[in-house]
């Protein structure tokens, strides 16, 4: 018996569009931004995904970079893939272990709202503590750029962020 | 002597800025850096203090040819409006122009407004 669903119903694997590795370094990250937004622009034709992909990148780079480990193999791994119906976009780094705890404390504390509450909520906290940092940027990725975050770890201590959302 | 109108325009990568008689400030380019504070805070809290000691009633704040900002730069709107909802005398109101067609602006000026409206006014231009 064929327990396979019909090809209309099958969910097409994410096909790699774009895969790029690189130091950690912050020189880099306006130049890939807007490769991403060109790239998205030419890809998929919208500017509004342009937009979010900017976000996005920027974002997760800026996370990456800042909270990069100090060692040979802390390259950082950025890919955009998309199975026809929704793109993700996904970074790969070798984070502190005092950043990874944090990390996931605050991926844990944005999935209890949703984004645009989550983003609410931290202006508020950035409002009531002008001495800490920001930390706006994952709940600006969510809102902003529309997608869903999720982070897994890898072996050797690199982690992935994953930001997935409708194209 | 309008002190607003004195306040030194820092030299900032990728984002130009004027100041402009009597209550505006104008930025366009770009905001990326590591640590943006570093040129800006000192900007916008000396424009905020200038502000109350001219008795503006209002600052206009043209962010509309701001194309692109990361979340350290959004962070300095959030505490300049602080800055003013916090302030217990005479206080300005102090109003955003934004582009619509610029999907940041959209998000994050909205979120801002839901912060501190009684002393924000967001304007949209084309």
């Amino acid at each position: 018996m064929d327990t396979n669903p019909p090809q209309s119903k099958r969910h097409p694997a994410p096909y790699p569009l774009v895969f790029m590795r690189f130091r950690p370094a912050w020189a880099y990250i306006d130049g890939i931004r807007e490769f991403g937004r060109f790239f998205c622009q030419t890809t998929f034709g919208t500017q509004e995904l342009a937009d979010r992909a900017c976000v996005v990148i920027q974002e997760t780079l800026e996370n990456a970079v800042k909270y990069s480990s100090n060692t040979a193999d802390s390259e950082l791994e950025l890919s955009i893939s998309s199975d026809g119906l929704s793109i993700e976009f996904s970074v790969s780094s070798l984070p502190d272990a005092q950043h990874l705890a944090s990390l996931r404390q605050e991926l844990n504390g944005l999935q209890t709202l949703d984004p645009e509450q989550a983003y609410l909520a931290a202006f508020i906290r950035a409002s009531n503590e002008p001495e800490a940092s920001a930390r706006l940027g994952l709940a600006r990725i969510r809102y902003e750029g529309g997608v869903e975050l999720s982070m897994n770890e890898e072996s050797g201590g690199r982690i992935r962020i994953t930001a997935k959302g409708n194209l | 002597m309008s002190q607003f109108t004195s306040v030194p325009v820092p030299k900032a990568d990728a984002v130009a800025i004027q100041v402009m008689a009597p209550n505006q400030v104008k930025l366009s380019g770009t905001i990326t850096q590591k640590d943006p504070s570093s040129d800006l805070a000192g900007f916008f809290k000396a424009l905020h203090n200038a502000a109350l000691a001219d008795k503006l009633g209002e600052v206009r704040a043209d962010v509309s040819g701001l194309t692109f900002v990361n979340s350290s730069a959004i962070r300095l709107f959030v505490d300049w409006a602080t800055w003013v909802k916090n302030e217990r005398g005479q206080r300005y109101t102090l109003r955003f122009i934004t582009s619509r067609n610029v999907t940041w602006q959209k998000t994050s000026f909205m979120a801002l407004m839901s912060l501190a409206k009684e002393v924000l006014a967001i304007e949209q231009v084309s």
